[in-house]
């Protein structure tokens, strides 16, 4: 069994690399919940953000040998999380337009996600995330990604330079945005 | 500083980014303008309570349908591979390709004309035999090639009628007579 504390992200993948299927459980453990939470917050879709998890695992599996050491491997792991959860808001987006442009001719299958405010002093704190999850989706996408990686995902500046692609001066002042501009929804929630 | 700037640098202040001087004047700023102090308390908030968001976690099933996956891609991948041995070809598609040449051959074959000598060029001064033309109903080979003299494309000049155009062309706005 391949020890968690004693490899690196980019070891496994170089033994991975080399032919060993444990190193990628070990990365599939190590990764599995971090990507969900980031797909997750991105399109607020537990069903959808666990099948974009599974396909990006997949991915790492069958183009494990597209990794590249001079990369972090949590760069390249987000920016293809990051990558299949943008299309898949583009296709939700498209399918929200057809619908749109079918209503009255059948029923609509779209769901809205639920997030309306709890009440109750135990639901206090529950409250709070749920807002803060519903102003992370008024947010436009580019806003999006910087803010939940850094805020949430905890990642650097440099990191997320890396997985949006984009210079570190334009990331810091996207993140500074999107944090005004979610304070600005949040006080018009209330 | 003025509004702007306070908002484009709010993000370095909480993250203690700013230098000695800038942090000071930010400072200086934020105790000038209360409801700018309080928009900074309550960003730190905002961030503290993303920083506290749950974990959103998978599906029990997740590790067990993630490795479902991955072996039913392991058997397509088999599968293409034997199939696709003839050079890239499926046999079903090399056998109907094999089948196509053939016919055209045969058909090619069959639609060839019986002898082809005839149509053909005869090399007989090759094999040292003489060029035997034939008779041309009986006129000798002297007269033709007499004939063939008078067949010249030689232009007769001093028998060659002149044209002079000049007298039909008629300029627009000429007044010569």
């Amino acid at each position: 069994m391949v020890s968690e504390f004693r490899y690196t992200d980019e070891e496994l993948i170089a033994r991975f690399q080399e032919g060993n299927e444990q190193a990628y459980t070990e990365l599939v453990n190590r990764y599995r919940d971090r990507l969900m939470s980031f797909v997750f917050r991105f399109i607020n879709d537990m069903e959808k953000a666990e099948d974009i998890v599974q396909d990006t695992l997949l991915k790492l599996y069958t183009h494990r040998h597209y990794y590249r050491s001079i990369a972090k491997f949590s760069t390249w792991i987000y920016t293809i999380a990051g990558n299949l959860a943008k299309t898949e808001l583009r296709r939700k987006k498209r399918h929200r337009v057809t619908n749109l442009s079918q209503m009255g001719t059948e029923e609509s299958e779209y769901i809205l996600p639920s997030v309306e405010p709890e009440t109750g002093e135990t639901a206090q704190g529950h409250f709070a995330e749920k807002q803060i999850q519903k102003a992370i989706q008024e947010l436009p996408l580019h806003f999006r990604t910087v803010v939940i990686l850094r805020d949430i995902q905890e990642l650097s500046y440099e990191e997320i330079s890396k997985i949006v692609d984009v210079p570190l001066g334009t990331v810091k002042s996207r993140i500074n945005r999107a944090r005004l501009q979610l304070q600005q929804t949040l006080k018009e929630f209330r | 500083m003025d509004r702007y700037q306070y908002e484009d640098l709010i993000s370095d202040y909480i993250e203690n980014n700013l230098s000695m001087s800038q942090r000071k004047e930010y400072e200086t700023y934020l105790a000038n303008h209360p409801e700018a102090k309080e928009q900074v308390k309550s960003m730190k908030q905002l961030l503290g309570s993303m920083k506290s968001m749950q974990v959103v976690m998978t599906s029990n099933l997740f590790t067990d349908d993630l490795y479902k996956r991955i072996a039913a891609e392991k058997k397509a991948k088999s599968v293409v591979k034997t199939t696709r041995s003839f050079a890239g070809y499926t046999p079903l598609m090399a056998g109907l390709s094999a089948v196509v040449v053939i016919a055209i051959v045969v058909l090619g074959l069959e639609f060839m004309p019986v002898n082809t000598n005839q149509a053909g060029f005869q090399p007989y001064a090759a094999e040292g035999k003489e060029l035997n033309i034939p008779d041309n109903d009986g006129i000798s080979q002297d007269v033709l090639l007499a004939e063939a003299d008078d067949d010249s494309t030689e232009i007769d000049v001093i028998n060659a009628e002149k044209h002079d155009f000049e007298k039909r062309i008629h300029l627009v706005g000429d007044r010569r007579p």
